[in-house]
């Protein structure tokens, strides 16, 4: 359907719609950038920006974030690219095992993973330490890793970074179609000049994409950082915005220390969309053939051992230092049978009074945020994805916006929008949803927007002209068709809301506190044992709720989705 | 009194014009073809009747509405057309029984005649015993019938079918030709139907447009634009036709390849350069030795013969180097290189608007 003019309720759902979405997007922006120019009472200044480049206690987080931030790009692409590559293109034993368990580091909340890599190598009370102590016969005082340094801190990033290059490069490689390199090995090329002429040349891209992504995530990254570089003695820049926050805060400044973080993700945003938009690179794999793994030979379980490496500083032992303090009645000392207990159980359950109403907050959020965001996400794809006239490209553009709204910055611009009239939510649950509904849109979006892009309009047009509305098409045509999708975009959107901390860490008061601001919190008071049975309950939720959506068949049992159709 | 009128129709994409200036009327009851290659506008003409966009000039009239023109277009839900689309476009979730029914829930129809409608028209469409499949259970020729019913049950005042026939291998297609004209017969609703296939247009239509680049060549009866074609794009296009261009030397006469060949149709105009169409079959070949007896007859020389069964289809090349193809009986066979007499009798050279 092109330009049509239309005298149905789209008319009006099309301004609505992108009301609604300014008021998501445009107003915390806006305020942020009002704030980040005014002085405390409000008058027009620059200083806060020159307070940022001049003062050591701005400035240095700056430098340390893109330091750290450089350093997790690089350390993830040598490490993720190569994995790529084996479980990809090569005949490494156990290659979907080592897909899945990437996928589990994929989700884990890194904030989480930085805890267990406390509970591995704090420097007295890591349990790695310790059993090096044990096994040399060594003084106490000797470390042999210590996670609060910034190369530990740099290490636990890339643990649950490494994944977003992982995926982009593998998905790359899986795609590229297998008669480019079979046109290679007919020339005469060997495997490895194909791999090193042709498959690593088009897999680049992807790389690059993948590095820029690992920069822009440990950039924006609070939860690793606040864990792990507070007791180390230094700030980042995400730490430092909420320390603002702290009393008395300074919102000014912290607007100003917001803004160029998000200036700095929508420049590399913009760059990775044009280095994966290449024409020359996109390869839209046509009729390909099954792809030849390269025959690794003896290399097969060197490379296997390579990636169980990783997966074990990533995934393993993290999940083993968790389940260890869970169940460990002295969470820093290896359980054994003797010590075994479930009194961590008790405690977080039924003892700490802020848990009920954290989970139960969570709950509530998850839920409503996962179906007001499904049902925006539904409503704008259906109006972009057939049409392409001004208002739907304004309207696309509004919905995906978000994606370079840092977590963090956008909590601060929430809070400055918030706390003053005509609407003061602050302090409400509200705030919180209009944050996870803003922050996982784009994503949704995107979904969403695929999916509707694998119904073929013809489908849709059936229904308009026996009569059916636009609204009654998407009601009785589309959305069941959606079906899956919806029931996978709802998911995700609640699983991500659930491990989100870096925007509520902002937002949260004693009355609206999620189960991630409680983790958050347990740490500052050093309750590991609280915190890894509070960590595993989220990760087994996570699991549970990403396995049946991955369960959950199509609508109806009869229903086949033919390829004529 | 027409049922379907399309005034002075244009639809612009930027500078590219896919539909120019084209007016159309179409009789209550009568199937029309637009027939023409892809990019003709056909497509196009289609979807502006379906109400799915807007023109950029001119209207369009369904029964006494204006239904369409630049200031207002009625949406497609109230012009009660209905559509058989080229990939069917049947909802997988549904059965063919709901598929099929759609149209009348839409319509709040009750439903006991509901399901007596489907009974009906599943039986007319020898469907009767694949209601509760899902369509993907289907073979292309059911779900090209489900599609059908789904457009006819509502007792559309204009169907349009969008190259319905495309999807279906060969054989298939041809036997779906007839059965859409049966189904036509039967029902008399009036029909807009676009294909680029001669032969769907002429075994299906009780008039033809043949179209190109945005413009309607002609609009008659199968036998009108195949034997009185009036451009030479129309002549190119219904069947093979060979174009004849040389120097008119009088209104029924044209010089080509030394010889005055007499033509019909248009008169023309002496001493200009003119075109005359004749039919690859329509031409006779015979030996380089004797003349033939009719004055219409050039010499020229065998390029490529091709035995193709029930006919031998030729390559000459005459004086001034004019290629002619043939299309002869295989009993005479002339090989290449060979010197033949070709005739092209009078009463098939038709001379065309230039």
């Amino acid at each position: 359907m092109t330009e049509t003019a239309r005298l149905d309720a789209s008319r009006a759902v099309l301004p609505l719609f992108a009301g609604a979405l300014f008021l998501l997007v445009v107003l915390p922006v806006g305020w942020l950038a009002v704030f980040a120019f005014s002085d405390h009472a409000g008058h027009f200044t620059l200083s806060n920006f020159r307070l940022l480049v001049t003062d050591p206690s701005f400035r240095d987080p700056l430098v340390t974030a893109l330091a750290l931030a450089v350093s997790v790009s690089v350390i993830c692409s040598a490490v993720a690219a190569p994995m790529g590559y084996l479980v990809a293109r090569t005949d490494m034993p156990f290659r979907r095992p080592v897909r899945l368990l990437v996928m589990a580091s994929f989700v884990t909340p890194p904030f989480l993973g930085a805890i267990a890599w406390e509970l591995l190598a704090a420097p007295n009370s890591g349990l790695l330490n310790q059993l090096y102590r044990a096994a040399r016969g060594a003084d106490p005082d000797v470390v042999l890793f210590d996670i609060y340094t910034f190369w530990g801190l740099a290490f636990a990033i890339c643990c649950y970074t490494f994944p977003y290059v992982f995926v982009l490069v593998a998905n790359a490689l899986d795609r590229i179609p297998a008669d480019l390199e079979d046109a290679s090995s007919m020339l005469g090329g060997s495997a490895a000049r194909t791999a090193r002429k042709v498959t690593i040349p088009l897999a680049l891209p992807a790389l690059l994409a993948g590095a820029l992504v690992a920069f822009l995530q440990t950039m924006t990254l609070f939860g690793s950082p606040a864990i792990l570089a507070l007791p180390a003695g230094f700030h980042v820049i995400t730490t430092k915005i909420w320390s603002l926050f702290q009393y008395p805060p300074k919102p000014e400044l912290a607007a100003a220390a917001s803004l160029p973080l998000l200036l700095l993700t929508v420049v590399l945003l913009r760059a990775q969309a044009k280095i994966l938009g290449r024409r020359g690179y996109t390869v839209v794999g046509g009729k390909s053939g099954e792809v030849r793994p390269v025959a690794l030979g003896g290399w097969r379980w060197p490379a296997f051992a390579f990636c169980f490496a990783v997966l074990c500083l990533s995934v393993l032992l993290p999940y083993g230092a968790l389940f260890n303090a869970a169940f460990s009645r002295i969470p820093s000392q290896p359980l054994t049978f003797s010590n075994f207990t479930f009194s961590h159980f008790q405690f977080v359950f039924q003892e700490l009074s802020s848990t009920k109403l954290a989970i139960k907050n969570t709950f509530y959020l998850g839920m409503s945020a996962a179906t007001c965001g499904t049902i925006f996400a539904l409503v704008i794809a259906s109006l972009t994805a057939r049409a392409a006239t001004l208002g739907t490209r304004a309207l696309s553009f509004l919905a995906t916006a978000p994606i370079a709204i840092p977590g963090i910055t956008l909590g601060v611009g929430l809070f400055l929008a918030y706390t003053r009239g005509p609407v003061v939510l602050y302090g409400t649950l509200w705030i919180l949803l209009l944050a996870y509904v803003t922050i996982e849109l784009p994503a949704a979006y995107q979904q969403l927007q695929a999916a509707f892009r694998g119904i073929s309009g013809e489908l849709e047009e059936a229904s308009r002209i026996l009569g059916a509305s636009r609204l009654g098409t998407l009601r009785r045509v589309t959305a069941p068709l959606l079906g899956p999708s919806l029931v996978a975009t709802w998911c995700f959107i609640f699983v991500a809301v659930m491990r989100e901390l870096s925007a509520a860490v902002i937002l949260f008061t004693s009355e609206t506190k999620v189960l991630s601001v409680l983790i958050f919190d347990l740490n500052e008071s050093g309750d590991l044992a609280a915190i890894s049975v509070l960590g595993l309950t989220m990760l087994v939720l996570t699991a549970v709720i990403l396995v049946a959506a991955n369960r959950i068949p199509g609508f109806t049992g009869g229903m086949k989705l033919g390829r004529r159709i | 009194m027409s049922s379907v009128i399309l005034r002075n129709l244009t639809k612009r994409y930027g500078t590219q014009t896919a539909l120019d200036d084209v007016t159309l009327e179409i009789e209550h009851g009568q199937l029309v073809c637009l027939l023409g290659p892809s990019g003709c506008g056909k497509t196009t003409a289609l979807r502006l009747v379906a109400g799915f966009m807007s023109p950029t000039a001119g209207e369009i009239s369904l029964g006494d509405r204006v239904v369409s023109s630049p200031s207002r277009t009625l949406s497609p839900e109230q012009r009660n057309v209905s559509m058989v689309f080229q990939g069917y476009a049947l909802w997988p979730h549904m059965t063919v029984a709901q598929n099929v029914a759609y149209g009348l829930e839409v319509r709040r129809v009750d439903r006991a005649t509901i399901a007596k409608k489907v009974a009906a028209i599943l039986q007319t469409t020898h469907l009767d015993g694949v209601a509760d499949r899902y369509p993907a259970e289907l073979s292309g020729g059911q779900q090209q019938r489900v599609s059908l019913a789904r457009a006819l049950i509502v007792e559309p005042e204009t169907l349009l079918l969008d190259e319905p026939l495309s999807n279906l291998d060969t054989g298939l297609r041809e036997e779906m030709r007839f059965e859409m004209r049966r189904l036509h017969d039967a029902y008399r609703y009036t029909s807009i139907y676009v294909t680029h296939d001669q032969g769907e247009a002429m075994t299906t239509a009780d008039r033809i447009a043949v179209m190109n680049a945005g413009r309607i060549e002609q609009f008659g009866s199968p036998e009108e634009v195949y034997e009185e074609p009036r451009s030479e794009f129309v002549a190119r296009f219904l069947g093979g036709s060979n174009i004849l261009r040389g120097k008119a030397i009088d209104a029924t006469h044209l010089e080509f390849a030394g010889a005055p060949i007499e033509c019909h149709g248009v008169p023309l105009a002496a001493g200009r350069d003119a075109a005359v169409s004749i039919r690859q079959h329509h031409i006779a070949l015979s030996n380089g030795v004797s003349r033939p007896a009719s004055p219409n007859a050039v010499q020229a020389t065998v390029v490529r013969n091709v035995f193709l069964g029930s006919t031998r289809d030729y390559v000459v090349e005459a004086k001034g180097g004019s290629q002619l193809r043939i299309i002869a009986a295989p009993e005479q066979s002339f090989a290449p290189g060979t010197s033949v007499w070709v005739t092209l009798p009078r009463e098939h050279c038709r001379a065309l608007v230039s």
